[in-house]
């Protein structure tokens, strides 16, 4: 028997991509440590997720929404520092992997 | 012991008085001459039989006539009177025999003709016994009322009885061409016609004076004649406006009749007016009354029928709100409508709320009636009060213990909500296409400022809420406390629909967003607005992906946290799914490099081709299913364990289900007790006969989303652990206590009323009890 797929309807879910590979269906899914809204949700400043609505990674390897750590730097008590440790903000460069994601 | 003064006196009376009858005439020859006079004029007074023909009077009248100057004269006319008082008092019994004889005709014939026969002869008696008009009116006045104060009293009860069948019988009759027989009196000379049909009877009567005496017998019988017309004509005729008629029929039927026992006197047109106006509008008024409660009877077949009865409304709206002539200008009767049509509003209004209340209670309220219908009843009603009353005093008092029961009800919701999005399959939605989308209304407080503004109708009650007109989805918005509810279940809906569209075609969906935006705030929808942009998103994404390289597999891609809470029982596809879920991937990775799917193989559908030796078989499955097929490519025969273990997380339940669809399809066969086989090549007989038989369509409409309900129950699972663990360290505890505890946990949002709901479910089923108000552990 041979099975021929035609056409395949599927429902998928996005998520960040922020290293981590637990593929636990019902984790709640980490939140951004400045408003505490999952990465998958917005900052409290957009509507839409997603691409509107991007993350920044840290050298630190601390994650946040981008507006949310944007605007924290803004702020004159954030000397330039990243809100959970406190050593310097340097936002990391994103390298893809492109070939394997996993 | 007379004393002089008093002989005096006597005898100059004695001589007065003798003057007095004999006049200037010498001797006693005045005297005379009175006597002979006396004579006379009381032998032609004197009631006679006029069964009698030899009694008639035959006297010359010249000599009766200047008998009666003499007695006149002589101021002896009073006596003359008591005298033929006195004497018709004696006759009396001549009238009585007649009476007797028409009534024990009329009480074994029952016809009324009897009765107008009887008034006939009592006139004709009255007529014999009538004075002569010269003796003036004084006379003729106290005859008049001496001879009907006799008949009155040997009238038997049954008169009135006949008396108001006779006066119905009027109407058939003025309208005749010619008067029947019976309505004219024997004795009439044929040359002489009357100018009406009914004018003898009236007349007669008239002279017996019972029109007077049966006045409100009379209109109680017009009464009755316009509540038998109304109903006849109205009941159950919803689709014109009745009330126009009526009054036409009014003026075409019962104006005529009316001119004959109102009117007589009238010697023009407008001085008849003037005198059918008091009772003209008591007549309008009484029509206005019986359609007004005939309708009232009817409302909830009315509203039913609702928009097809709109005139029916506008009848009970003007009936209701309006009665009394038009043309009735004049200053008192206005203010004497005004009063009228206040008492009549309130009392017919209050009636008409407590006959729907009743009606809705025994038709509507009931647990075999629909939510749908219930909802679309309620919003006819809404539609149709509104018609009768804008203020929606009635409405409001109306549409309470409807509101209530929605609220009880589970589906409530949910079917507005359906309707609010046009639920196709219910055709009609409640939602009115013409209608203006507002948002929902607030409740206001008056505004003291406003130039147009009205105090509160009378019969509002304390609690009566001015809301202005608001539209219907607004009305059954407000069933509920908050619009929150509204927004979580059309999210659901809007999930099961967005999920099921396979051609990408989301116009609808939007459409309707964009409506229940403009209702419920953009702010309450971001999230259905997200969950479109997901939409419109995978399928750029897919497109971009299927450019790279081309997959059966197009994926709607979903952000997990504004979707309502899916089923959550995924599992591994197997084979060549998992390849193409993970090539997807990979190239979904390359096209968004900081984002990764996350599949939720569970749900959605597949096409499927199977190519078997012998057949092709093409079917759209869940995926569950596909899964299977694909493992049974792999290898020929599974047991029912087997599977189980393959597919983790699957329940039993829904692997066997999925097998049997493909046995129905005749692509397996059970070999025995959980064990089954490909079959390659078909089996021809058994399956072959059972396919057709399946009609069902494979893909059912599996319920994606969790409903709102369950969502809550899967909340208040969490929240359990939450209060066994305080239970367990803090021994017993009130349901107060444990409401504050759980405010700390995230999310906690219930009343300490569904708490105790809860903890009352939790105690059925014996996890805890409770003692003087405290809970506790069952262990």
């Amino acid at each position: 028997m041979k099975v021929h797929i035609k056409h395949w309807h599927a429902i998928a879910q996005w998520r960040w991509d922020i290293g981590k590979n637990d593929d636990d269906d019902d984790g709640e899914g980490d939140v951004c440590g400045i408003c505490r809204v999952p990465f998958e949700g917005c900052c409290p400043s957009c509507k839409m997720p997603g691409d509107d609505c991007p993350l920044i990674w840290g050298e630190c390897t601390h994650v946040f929404h981008m507006h949310c750590l944007l605007q924290w730097i803004g702020t004159a008590a954030s000397k330039q520092q990243c809100p959970m440790d406190r050593r310097p903000w340097v936002t990391a460069e994103r390298k893809v992997d492109a070939g394997n994601p996993r | 012991m007379a004393t002089d003064s008093l002989r005096i006196y006597t005898s100059a009376k004695w001589q007065k008085a003798f003057e007095r009858l004999n006049g200037a005439e010498p001797g006693i020859q005045g005297l005379l001459s009175f006597s002979e006079a006396w004579q006379i004029a009381s032998n032609f007074l004197y009631p006679r039989d006029i069964n009698d023909p030899g009694s008639l009077k035959s006297q010359d009248m010249q000599r009766v006539r200047a008998a009666f100057d003499l007695v006149g004269k002589s101021r002896m006319l009073s006596m003359l009177l008591d005298k033929f008082l006195e004497d018709m008092r004696r006759q009396q019994y001549l009238v009585e025999r007649d009476v007797h004889r028409y009534m024990a005709e009329y009480e074994s014939a029952g016809k009324a003709e009897a009765i107008m026969q009887l008034i006939f002869r009592l006139v004709a008696w009255y007529n014999a016994w009538k004075p002569i008009n010269e003796l003036g009116p004084t006379i003729l006045s106290a005859y008049t009322l001496a001879f009907q104060t006799h008949i009155f009293s040997i009238f038997p009860p049954s008169f009135s009885r006949g008396f108001k069948q006779l006066i119905a019988s009027t109407f058939d009759l003025v309208s005749a061409s010619s008067p029947p027989p019976w309505a004219i009196p024997r004795d009439l000379p044929p040359t002489e016609q009357p100018p009406r049909p009914d004018y003898m009877l009236w007349m007669s009567c008239e002279t017996l004076g019972l029109l007077e005496r049966y006045e409100s017998l009379i209109s109680s019988v017009c009464y009755e004649h316009i509540e038998a017309h109304v109903h006849e004509t109205c009941a159950k005729k919803w689709d014109e406006p009745m009330l126009p008629k009526l009054r036409d029929w009014m003026t075409e039927k019962i104006v005529p009749w009316m001119i004959m026992p109102y009117a007589r006197g009238a010697r023009s047109a407008d001085e008849a007016r003037a005198m059918l106006q008091g009772v003209g509008s008591r007549f309008d008024y009484h029509v206005c009354k019986t359609l007004c409660d005939l309708r009232i009877q009817e409302i909830f077949d009315i509203i039913i029928d609702y928009p097809d009865s709109q005139s029916a409304l506008q009848d009970l709206k003007v009936a209701s709100s309006r009665p009394g002539l038009d043309d009735i200008n004049v200053i008192v009767d206005r203010v004497r409508r005004r009063l009228q049509e206040c008492l009549q509003r309130v009392d017919q209004r209050s009636q008409l709320v407590i006959t729907l209340r009743k009606a809705n209670k025994k038709r509507l309220l009931h647990p075999g009636a629909d939510t749908k219908v219930i909802l679309a009843q309620y919003v006819s009603i809404i539609r149709c009060l509104r018609i009768i009353d804008p203020p929606g005093v009635l409405l409001y008092k109306v549409a309470d213990p409807i509101r209530k029961y929605l609220r009880g009800r589970a589906d409530t919701i949910r079917c507005i909500v359906a309707s609010l999005v046009g639920d196709g399959e219910s055709g009609d939605s409640l939602v009115d296409e013409n209608e203006p989308i507002q948002p929902l209304q607030q409740m206001q407080a008056d505004d003291y400022t406003d130039p147009n503004w009205e105090p509160e109708p009378i019969d509002a009650g304390p609690d009566f809420r001015t809301n202005k007109p608001s539209d219907v989805i607004s009305t059954l918005v407000s069933i509920y406390d908050s619009k929150d509810l509204f927004v979580k279940e059309l999210q659901v809906l809007l999930t099961q629909r967005l999920l099921a569209v396979k051609d990408g075609n989301y116009e609808r969906e939007r459409r309707n967003i964009e409506i229940l935006k403009i209702r419920f705030g953009e702010a309450a929808l971001q999230v259905c607005e997200v969950m479109l942009r997901d939409m419109t998103d995978s399928r750029r994404i897919d497109q971009h992906v299927q450019a790279q390289k081309p997959m059966p597999l197009h994926p709607t891609i979903i952000s997990k946290h504004f979707w309502p809470p899916l089923q959550t029982n995924s599992f591994t596809m197997p084979g060549q799914f998992r390849e193409i879920q993970e090539s997807y991937a990979r190239e979904y990775h390359l096209f968004k490099p900081d984002k990764k799917l996350h599949w939720l193989s569970h749900l959605g559908t597949i096409k499927l081709e199977i190519e078997l030796q012998d057949r092709t078989i093409s079917e759209e499955v869940p995926p569950l299913e596909a899964s299977i097929v694909e493992l049974f490519s792999q290898k020929d025969t599974w047991t029912v364990d087997q599977l189980v273990t393959e597919f983790k997380s699957v329940e039993k339940t829904a692997i066997l289900k999925a097998l049997t669809t493909w046995v129905d399809l005749g692509v397996l066969k059970e070999e025995e007790s959980d064990r089954y086989k490909l079959l390659e090549v078909a089996e021809a007989v058994p399956s072959r006969s059972k396919a057709p038989a399946r009609s069902a369509p494979v893909v059912e409409e599996t319920t994606h989303t969790l409903s709102a309900q369950q969502q809550q129950a899967e909340q208040m699972k969490v929240f359990w652990k939450f209060i066994e663990g305080m239970l367990t360290n803090l021994g017993t505890l009130p349901l107060a206590r444990i409401q504050a505890m759980l405010k700390f946990a995230p999310g906690y949002d219930r009343t300490i009323e569904q708490l105790a709901e809860f903890m009352e479910a939790a105690r059925r089923e014996g996890l805890v009890q409770v003692k003087d108000g405290m809970w506790k552990l069952c262990r």
